[in-house]
């Protein structure tokens, strides 16, 4: 019971095929749950560090309590009016846009238009017209990635995270030999076979 | 004043706009005025009978919420020692207690603006109160609007909208720059941290960051978000047996742990406000509750006591796409907006601390800074019909907050003209109009006009409640195999319409031989509740169907025709919603016109599917569904829906070409009728 609750909650000695190659004895003990890997955080910002409302209050000495709150809300930058940008140097046409492509037989279409929307407008419904012109759109979600992490892209091969193994002495061993074996290769094809670089360089320049 | 400790009635409000006309001088709030009926409107978002298509069971449905009208007006009444329904009443959808001397009316927002439709200056009211306008639900976006409008007309109607949000300047200047009276919310400092790297599995990470406020923080009790049913389950269980291996192990203290989401029981969402535990022994380490909530727990419900906030920065949220006419319900990272407001529930009633699981960097660009409002999500044809019965004629120009897009508004109209709601130069129909005097869904409300033509009124009407309230089907965990043999017993082998009707007839059938309803329903596996509030709705229909002079009807059921009739009367409103098998023995099926490749939800009690089914909706999870299905005859089609399946300016492919073969064997048929 304690070896399947350990690996229970212990996603990472979960495989994918659900069977846990280590051994009994070097199992984590019990206990070893999920609440021994501290996940670290770190304050916000000095900016941020409270909810806005606490810090905006301390910002500007206030006289009376109306003017506390509406500091509150409306924030110095609100308040000033934008600097009005400069006059653009050059002039140009406005853009002609290729026109929309939506079903020009639609009844929804004939109605919008009727009041006034233009399809090839490009613009939205509403008293000036400022709505949205496409809908809003969302993706399913289905993984659990956190926020900020990118999932993988598109096509992008997914590479499996080596398994860890265990090593003993005879492991070690036929490791080393294989590797011996691929530098091996490796040299003779970069450097040609039978010893034609050390006719060249002289004894000692090879290996 | 006498005080009543055990209701939570706050509201967070800690910013009002309040709207005056221009000309008026400024004036405080809501003056007690002795001329006129000052009425109070405080509406909470009403969640709408129905929604077609998309998940029904989960999260995103708002609690019962008219439960808070309710309350408060019971509240106030208490408090000023009058009798509830006299002074003080409340309305809701199905339910009116107001009388002649009422001065003060609590209702929904949706409840206003079905009074709207046949008021549409709002004259019974002199001084209209909308609150918690911030959650920007559909019925609060168009009451807006219209109160806008009303305001020009009227110069003594006070209008006074209370919303929660940093956004006040937004309001400020929709409303015509009225004047903004801020009042203080009473919150504690909540201090926020968050990961100084994005996190691979928010789940676990979420659960993590609970078990080590547990044991590292001092008391305090923990509010976790996570985004849908499932996940908030298996976040209990994960951290409810971490905390038995932290106390053994390391003398931690105890932890109570609850689940919250919609669709959990009253009794059990009631749970939420236990007391936490004690510590174990004397001297102990304190005790706490946590509570993994969905975003029901961000504004319209206050958990006192939570000092910790964990914020993975997803929730469930519904989205409509006009072009696939699908509205489904997806994970979405949240707002600026909502993870500010789900800080500062760890500051009602001393400082806290919120835990963010993503970076501050992503906090400021991932983020959205405010959440789309329902009206861009949501499918229109519902809110159209009602505009129109409103008056309201320029749906270009009216003058909403945020508007939708064109398209979803085109969408809307041409849905609603194929249901003869509106004629082809958007007119209201006499259907329309009928239509919109019921409070459901277009489709739903056609359906149940129509019904009478096809000798089922009384049928269609039952399954129309039944459809309008959550899952009367309980499949607990624990005993699934036993639920679907019990779910067999009422399965009908041509439709879950069916089936959902048979259990209903069941159940009436118990409460009629004076049986126990209440157990009966524990033993079959179903919802009790949800088949009571089918029944309550269905009594409401009822008076509509009676006041519009709908005929109330059966065939006998001996008829052969009896369930034939009932599947074609549920095309009346429903032709939109038809699927056709890709190729005989496939389980793939097509819908029509949208062409979205679905499969049958697997728990249909429906035996051999028919080339073509009508399904009551679409369920988009890892695979795309349709779930509560009837099998049909292609025929069917064509006879109720001839504008729809018009074969002449049909687009091209499968569907196409076996209406065709439908048509033209139907067109032999009569030739050799007309032959003999």
């Amino acid at each position: 019971m304690n070896r399947e609750r350990a690996s229970g909650h212990n996603p990472d000695a979960e495989d994918d095929d659900g069977f846990d190659p280590t051994p009994l004895e070097n199992q984590r003990g019990f206990g070893a749950g999920l609440h021994k890997k501290r996940i670290t955080f770190v304050p916000a910002s000095a900016s941020n560090g409270q909810l806005t409302t606490t810090t905006n209050s301390q910002q500007r000495p206030v006289q009376d309590i109306s003017s506390l709150y509406l500091n509150l809300v409306l924030p110095d930058t609100a308040r000033q009016p934008s600097p009005v940008p400069p006059e653009p140097a050059t002039l140009c046409l406005p853009h002609s846009h290729p026109p929309s492509a939506l079903d020009r037989s639609r009844m929804g279409l004939s109605y919008l238009s009727t009041h006034g929307w233009d399809p090839d407008g490009r613009r939205g419904l509403g008293a000036a017209q400022q709505g949205i012109q496409f809908p809003v759109k969302a993706k399913p979600k289905e993984d659990k990635l956190g926020v900020g992490m990118a999932g993988p892209k598109k096509g992008a091969v997914v590479v499996a995270r080596e398994k860890e193994r265990l090593l003993d002495a005879g492991k070690v061993r036929k490791m080393v030999h294989e590797e011996k074996r691929r530098a091996e290769r490796i040299r003779t094809q970069l450097c040609g076979r039978g010893g034609d670089l050390e006719r060249y360089l002289g004894p000692g320049a090879v290996g | 004043m006498r005080r009543l400790g055990s209701q939570p009635l706050d509201r967070p409000a800690s910013l009002a706009a309040v709207l005056r006309h221009p000309q008026d001088p400024p004036q405080p709030p809501c003056p007690p005025t002795a001329q006129g009926v000052p009425r109070h409107v405080s509406p909470t978002p009403d969640p709408r009978l129905r929604r077609r298509d998309g998940f029904r069971k989960d999260d995103a449905d708002p609690p019962p919420r008219r439960v808070a009208a309710m309350s408060v007006a019971q509240r106030v009444s208490q408090e000023l020692d009058v009798e509830l329904g006299q002074e003080i009443g409340y309305s809701i959808r199905f339910e009116n207690r107001t009388g002649p001397k009422t001065l003060l009316k609590y209702m929904t927002d949706g409840q206003l603006l079905r009074e709207s439709m046949h008021d549409h200056d709002m004259s019974r009211y002199s001084c209209i109160i909308l609150d918690e306008a911030h959650e920007r639900t559909l019925a609060t976006d168009i009451l807006m609007a219209l109160l806008k409008q009303i305001a020009a007309r009227r110069k003594d109607l006070k209008i006074i909208v209370m919303s929660a949000t940093l956004d006040a300047q937004k309001f400020q200047s929709y409303f015509y720059n009225a004047p903004l009276l801020a009042v203080p919310g009473r919150t504690h400092p909540v201090e926020i941290f968050y990961t100084p790297e994005a996190e691979r599995d928010y789940l676990e990470a979420s659960v993590r960051t609970v078990l080590q406020i547990h044991a590292t923080e001092p008391e305090g009790d923990i509010l976790l978000f996570l985004t849908g049913e499932e996940e908030i389950e298996d976040a209990c269980r994960r951290i409810s047996l971490e905390v038995d291996d932290m106390i053994r192990e390391s003398d931690a203290g105890p932890m109570k742990v609850y689940p919250l989401y919609g669709t959990l029981p009253p009794a059990q969402q009631q749970r939420i406000f236990d007391k936490a535990p004690d510590a174990l022994r004397k001297g102990g380490r304190p005790g706490r509750k946590c509570i993994v909530s969905t975003n029901i727990a961000e504004t319209s419900l206050t958990i006192d006591g939570i000092v910790y906030v964990v914020d993975p920065g997803f929730s469930k949220q519904k989205i409509y796409n006009p072009r696939s006419r699908v509205e489904s319900l997806l994970v979405s990272p949240i707002s600026k907006a909502s993870a500010q407001q789900r800080a500062g529930r760890a500051g009602r009633t001393r400082p806290g601390k919120c835990f963010r699981l993503y970076t501050e960097v992503a906090f400021k660009k991932e983020l959205i800074e405010q959440t789309y409002p329902e009206i861009l999500r949501s499918n229109l044809s519902n809110t159209v019909l009602e505009l129109k019965k409103l008056g309201v004629e320029d749906l270009v120009h009216f003058d909403l907050m945020d508007p939708p897009a064109p398209e979803t508004m085109m969408r809307a109209l041409e849905e609603l003209n194929y249901l003869a709601c509106l004629d082809d130069d958007g007119e209201l129909t006499r259907l329309g109009s009928m239509a919109s005097e019921f409070p459901l869904d277009p489709a739903l409300a056609v359906m149940l006009i129509s019904s009478p033509e096809f000798y089922c009124s009384n049928e269609i009407l039952s399954i129309t409640s039944l459809l309008s309230v959550p899952q009367i089907w309980v499949r607990p965990n624990s005993a699934r195999k036993r639920a679907d043999e019990m779910k067999a017993l009422f399965a009908h082998a041509d439709g879950d319409h069916l089936t959902l009707l048979n259990a209903y007839h069941a159940f009436k059938g118990v409460e009629q031989n004076g049986g126990d309803p209440k157990q009966w329903c524990h033993e079959h596996f179903l919802s009790f509740r949800h088949l009571s509030s089918a029944d309550n709705v269905r009594a409401q229909l009822k008076r509509i169907m009676e006041t519009n002079e709908i005929e109330l009807m059966s065939t006998p059921f001996q008829d052969k025709e009896y369930y034939t009739n009932i599947r074609r009367a549920l095309l009346t409103g429903f032709f939109m919603q038809v699927a056709m098998r890709e190729s005989s023995n496939s389980k793939v099926y097509k819908t029509v016109k949208d062409d979205q490749l679905v499969m049958i939800h697997p728990g249909t009690s429906v035996a051999s599917p028919y080339d073509w089914v009508v399904y009551n909706e679409f369920v988009l999870t890892t695979k795309q569904y349709v779930r509560t299905i009837t099998n049909i005859r292609p025929e069917w089609l064509l006879e109720i829906a001839p504008v729809y399946y018009d074969l002449d300016t049909f687009e091209k492919g499968e569907v196409k070409s076996a209406l065709t073969r439908v048509a033209e064997k139907i067109r032999r048929r009569q030739a050799i009728k007309g032959g003999r």
